[in-house]
């Protein structure tokens, strides 16, 4: 979404909107009517869709939760206040609307005569609740942090509860519309870690580790007519290249996949299958350790970003699927979408050797070891492009691959030499994004980043409530970035390539990387 | 003979202790710190690491962490897996069920094919010999990851709607989990089907020229009392030694083949626990694997032993 | 696991002594100059890969999964690598494991099989039973949970195979010493008062060669399956460096779209690991090598 035409609902707007939807209650949500829009056909009730799943889940309790793996079943399981829609935008969920009696207030009005799978009632005590567990450090939930600046919540009557704010927060209704960090628990249900009960749109129903997972449908979900599949089998395939070919035996309807290149062969070859395209969340950055020779010397950044080919890497290593990138993704307020100029992107040897010269180093440079993921094969094969790349520029660098654990803390700690690789995946808010370029953060210590001017543009875009106003900032922040090199961003690309049988309708990928439209999939069959 | 028993019963015993210190070994010697291996995560506060150190009993000497460990092992408790948090005993039990159907099934081809190739490469000669010959030579020369690999290309080029990959619980459907078994179990068994034909082939020749059968038949014994006292009795003990010593390899060979055939066996329990780093797992089926491959060994050595009373340790 | 060969050199062990010998997959010398001849192909395409490699493995092109064609004889992979290429410098590295681990099996398994044989009592007790701690792991088992707690480098692999390996040396070093031991022309030599030292080099040292040379081809190729079978479960040398149980683990998500990548590197194996068997069996053949399966 490029700056100013997300079409995203601002500031004022956005609450007579919710609150014109309230009112108008029928007209609930936008993916409804997106998916009547998209799908010429009527949706056919009943049937089970098989998806082929890479990792089991680690625990099904949302407040607790930490494992990506677990996101796929809590995010069909529960629901929140609020939700992402096709087009990424935040809508109501159990929510209906909301009031702010001032910037740091939120009184959202909640939807009547939901139930809990276990047939209990919804109500504003059980929003209560799960903050409680959220903000209870007993609980140990790592959702805290991400809601540092509620202070309290208080249940105004059983369908109205407020949330106080210590202070503006431009991320907060992200992360309420983000599964499972805004998703509501029941009160006074133990043990939903292993037997989960909400208010989704699918019911848990048994669990063999490793073998699979399955949902039945909910039939006292508050959309009407949704969800459409009568049951939803998960079954576990951790190797690629199984997972693959149980898409291509039909042992699964859909599934998603890591290298975008597999996705597109696969539906170049069969015409059965659909591969969509989605949003890109995630991308792929060099980090440079400023704090020394030779990479405190913008010069030097500049170089080795003249000196990358982004469309070449793009090319070989995706296959062409996603985009040149920036520090933040075009799924985000702001976001790069790959068109727009940005300060040395072009690929010009001739001028990085130049700046070099003018760097003092007129006979090239060796910036030394390349520090990689060796469990991401995409990583690792972009950067053996971006090494050969480099030395066209006179820039020699080693490879060298390495344990992801080890690897995170010395990225962590700052303590590798000049350079390292680790891919930023998808948040519910850029803001999150821009804290590793923050200097006072723990990475932007870490990394020797010492901008003021950049400081306070990013803590301005994080107060910025109006949309098209937080788009500009953010896109300012990012030609800031690029413009010194403090970070080299290569491309964009999904977290995954989704891909499914030709029969599976209804369905829309979203760049949250959770497969929350599984509600408005049927099968035509 | 009870003496033979009770002297190999303790020699297992012995290397027992040696593999599960081995396995011990092995994990406390990675590098980095084993207790934020078990946190599983860099950011974890001061306090919880000491925590962790306290309940792995890392803060005590090497010996006594390997006794208490293995005492733990004994009992039956073999840890907790860092990335599901759930004891890795009741998981492990449950693979090695699947690993040990899908063993047992390659094992009764390896020895069909084997037997009955060897037999007729022995008692046929001549080209029948020669073409056996080569089909081993070959067969020696492919992994039984590359075999399954093929196979799996195979039916992925030519007959894509077939299922080849997966796996259905026996209780569910023994039809089904006998057809998902069968081609892994089928890769498993090629090579190890070859040393079974060549040791039945060498095992029938010899034996067949043995002066105690030209006495036999002098003697007047029919060709029946023959063929079970004495043919069989020398044939059988390097066809059981083989087949033993691949029953407990083919433990070991699993762990390609089911990754392949996403067979959610030990093997492929042990190479999702390499990738995840997951130490307790992986120390768990060392162990188990290493130990039922010597019990195994053991009671072949025995059943040996009983096979031909010649044979003295 | 334990692959194609360790069953024959188990089985080897296990078949009783004097069982005779039977013909190979042919006779002795053609079928040792086949494969010497096919050891010679391997080494010279692997010494010489710079050289012979049409292009530089690491060379990435937006070309990827080509099929087979004039400019890439096996296509390419992935990210527009060339297949060839990647086969031939990866059997360096895959050749260069395995022989140095094969080495140093050999000589330790020579150390501790004359030890435990010649000297007998004691020290072959406590020598045997430490080694047999070690056989007693699947092989495969055991090289995964070393280089997994190690790390995957390649001095690594190459200890833990050697270490792997050393005890079946040891016991094929040591069988024949102990019959030789007793042999009368060794008790006479041993009342003239020879140095045991030279006793062990003149007389038991050649006994024991035929032998261990069989052993070692056999070991070579077991050794290509269990370094191939490693780095297909992702164990094996780091990346770039191409190596065949790599490719051949990374080409199965495109095998329907480019079998040449799969294709490929599992010929490489086949080829390789029959290279040594046959010239296994080619010297049990001409050694005349007395117990066979």
């Amino acid at each position: 979404m490029a700056a100013g035409q997300d079409g995203a609902l601002r500031g004022p707007s956005r609450r007579s909107l919710l609150q014109l939807l309230t009112a108008g209650g029928a007209a609930l949500a936008a993916p409804g009517l997106w998916s009547t829009l998209a799908a010429a056909q009527a949706p056919v009730a009943g049937g089970t869709l098989t998806i082929g799943a890479d990792a089991d889940p680690i625990g099904l309790d949302p407040v607790t939760v930490n494992a990506f793996s677990s996101y796929d079943f809590t995010s069909l399981i529960y629901s929140g206040l609020l939700r992402w829609n096709a087009r990424m935008q935040v809508e109501p969920d159990l929510a209906t609307g909301y009031e702010q009696p001032d910037p740091k207030t939120y009184l959202f009005r909640l939807r009547q005569g939901v139930k809990f799978h276990n047939g209990k009632d919804f109500t504003a005590a059980d929003v209560k609740h799960t903050f409680d567990r959220i903000m209870d450090p007993a609980t140990g939930s790592r959702l805290k942090a991400l809601y540092s600046s509620v202070e309290s919540v208080t249940v105004v009557d059983p369908f109205t509860v407020r949330f106080q704010l210590n202070a503006t927060d431009a991320a907060f209704l992200s992360n309420l519309a983000t599964n499972p960090n805004g998703a509501i628990v029941p009160a006074g249900v133990d043990g939903i870690n292993a037997q989960p009960v909400g208010t989704g749109p699918f019911a848990f129903e048994a669990y063999q580790p490793n073998q699979q997972f399955s949902l039945t449908r909910f039939a006292d979900y508050y959309e009407k007519g949704e969800p459409y599949l009568a049951k939803v089998v998960f079954r576990f395939f951790k190797d690629q290249a199984t997972l693959t070919s149980a898409l291509r035996s039909r042992a699964i309807d859909m599934t998603w996949v890591k290298d975008p290149k597999v996705a597109a062969a696969i539906a170049r070859t069969s015409p059965q299958f659909v591969s969509a395209p989605g949003q890109t969340s995630r991308t792929f950055p060099i980090w440079l350790n400023m704090k020394a020779k030779p990479l405190n010397d913008v010069r030097v950044r500049r170089a080795l970003s003249l000196a990358t080919d982004r469309k070449a890497c793009l090319d070989t290593v995706l296959g062409g699927s996603g985009k040149v990138g920036a520090m933040i993704p075009e799924s985000q307020v702001g976001g790069y979408d790959g068109t727009g100029e940005m300060p040395y992107y072009r690929h010009d040897p001739a001028a990085a050797k130049a700046l070099l010269a003018e760097a003092g180093y007129p006979d090239g440079i060796d910036l030394g070891d390349y520090i990689i993921v060796a469990a991401n094969p995409l990583d690792v094969a972009c950067a053996q492009i971006l090494q050969q790349q480099w030395q066209t520029a006179g820039i020699a660098v080693k490879l060298v691959p390495m344990e992801t654990a080890p690897l995170l803390s010395a990225w962590a700690n700052g303590t590798w030499p000049t350079l390292l690789s680790v891919a930023l995946s998808w948040t519910p808010d850029p803001d999150a994004i821009f804290q590793y370029v923050k200097s006072d953060s723990g990475f932007g210590k870490a990394m020797g980043s010492n901008d003021p001017e950049l400081d306070r543009m990013i803590l301005e875009a994080r107060a910025e409530l109006d949309v098209a106003g937080r788009a500009a900032k953010n896109l300012a922040i990012q030609q800031r970035i690029a413009d010194n090199a403090y970070v080299i961003q290569i491309y964009q690309y999904p977290l995954r390539w989704e891909i499914w049988r030709d029969y599976v309708q209804g369905y829309v990928p979203l760049a949250a990387n959770i497969r929350s439209f599984v509600r408005t999939t049927w099968l035509k069959k | 003979m009870t003496r033979f028993v009770l002297g190999r019963l303790a020699w297992m015993a012995a290397i027992l202790l040696g593999v599960s210190l081995v396995a011990f070994l092995l994990m406390r010697a990675i590098p980095g710190d084993f207790a934020i291996a078990a946190a599983g995560s860099q950011s974890v506060a001061p306090e919880v690491l000491a925590a962790i150190r306290r309940d792995l009993g890392l803060d005590q000497p090497l010996m006594a962490q390997y006794l208490g460990w293995l005492g733990h092992a004994l009992t039956g408790d073999l840890g907790t897996s860092f990335v599901t948090r759930r004891p890795v005993l009741g998981e492990l039990l449950d693979r090695l069920a699947v690993t040990i159907q899908l063993t047992l099934l390659a094992a009764v081809i390896a020895a069909a094919m084997g037997v009955a190739t060897g037999l007729a490469a022995a008692r046929l000669r001549g080209v029948t010999d020669w073409l056996v010959r080569l089909w081993n030579g070959l067969m020696l020369a492919v992994p039984n990851y590359v075999v399954a690999t093929l196979i799996v290309l195979l039916f992925g080029l030519y007959f894509p709607e077939v299922t080849v990959l997966g796996y259905t619980p026996f209780l569910e459907n023994p039809l089904a989990n006998l057809a998902s078994l069968l081609l892994p179990a089928i890769a498993l068994a090629l090579a190890v089907s070859v040393t079974i034909a060549e040791n039945t082939r060498a095992a029938v020749l010899e034996v067949a020229n043995q002066d105690f059968v030209m006495v036999a038949r002098a003697k007047g014994l029919t060709p029946a009392t023959i063929l079970r006292d004495y043919l069989m009795r020398n044939a059988l003990t390097p066809v059981v030694t083989a087949a033993g010593l691949k029953i407990a390899a083919l433990l070991g060979g699993s762990i390609l083949v089911e990754t392949i055939f996403a067979i959610p066996g030990m093997g492929q329990y042990l190479f999702d626990s390499i990738n995840s780093r997951d130490y307790p797992v992986i120390q768990a089926i060392v162990l188990v694997a290493a130990g039922i491959v010597v019990l195994v060994n053991t009671l072949i050595d025995i059943a040996y032993a009983r096979i031909d009373a010649r044979v003295q340790m | 696991m334990s692959g194609p060969a360790q069953e024959s050199g188990q089985a080897a062990a296990a078949a009783p002594a004097g069982a005779g010998r039977r013909g190979g997959l042919g006779q002795g010398w053609p079928l040792l100059g086949l494969g010497l001849a096919m050891l010679a192909l391997m080494l010279a395409l692997t010494v010489f890969a710079p050289l012979v490699a049409p292009y530089d493995p690491s060379a990435t092109s937006p070309d990827s999964l080509a099929p087979a064609s004039a400019a890439h004889w096996l296509g390419t992979d992935s990210i527009g690598r060339d297949v060839l290429s990647r086969l031939i410098v990866g059997g360096r590295t895959t050749l260069l494991i395995t022989v140095a681990a094969v080495l140093i099996a050999l000589v330790a398994g020579l150390i501790l099989g004359l030890a435990a044989g010649y000297l007998g009592g004691r020290t072959d007790e406590i020598v045997m039973r430490l080694l047999d701690v070690v056989f007693a792991f699947p092989v495969l088992l055991l090289a995964i949970a070393v280089v997994a707690a190690l790390g995957p480098t390649v001095p690594n692999l190459i200890l833990t195979i050697a270490i792997v390996y050393t005890p079946a040396m040891a016991r094929v070093v040591r069988a024949p010493v102990l019959s030789v031991k007793r042999w009368d022309h060794v008790e006479a030599a041993r009342s003239v008062g020879m140095s045991e030292m030279r006793l062990v080099l003149r007389h038991i040292l050649p006994i024991v060669v035929s032998p261990i040379l069989v052993a070692t081809s056999l070991t070579l190729s077991q050794t290509i399956f269990t370094v191939t079978a490693l780095s297909f479960l992702g164990l094996g040398p780091p990346p770039p460096d191409p190596n065949w149980g790599g490719m051949l683990s990374e080409a199965r998500q495109f095998m329907e779209l480019a079998p040449l990548t799969v294709i490929g590197p599992a010929a490489a194996i086949v080829f390789a690991t029959l290279t040594f068997i046959i010239i296994a069996n080619g010297l049990r053949e001409v050694l005349d090598v007395g117990s066979v399966r």
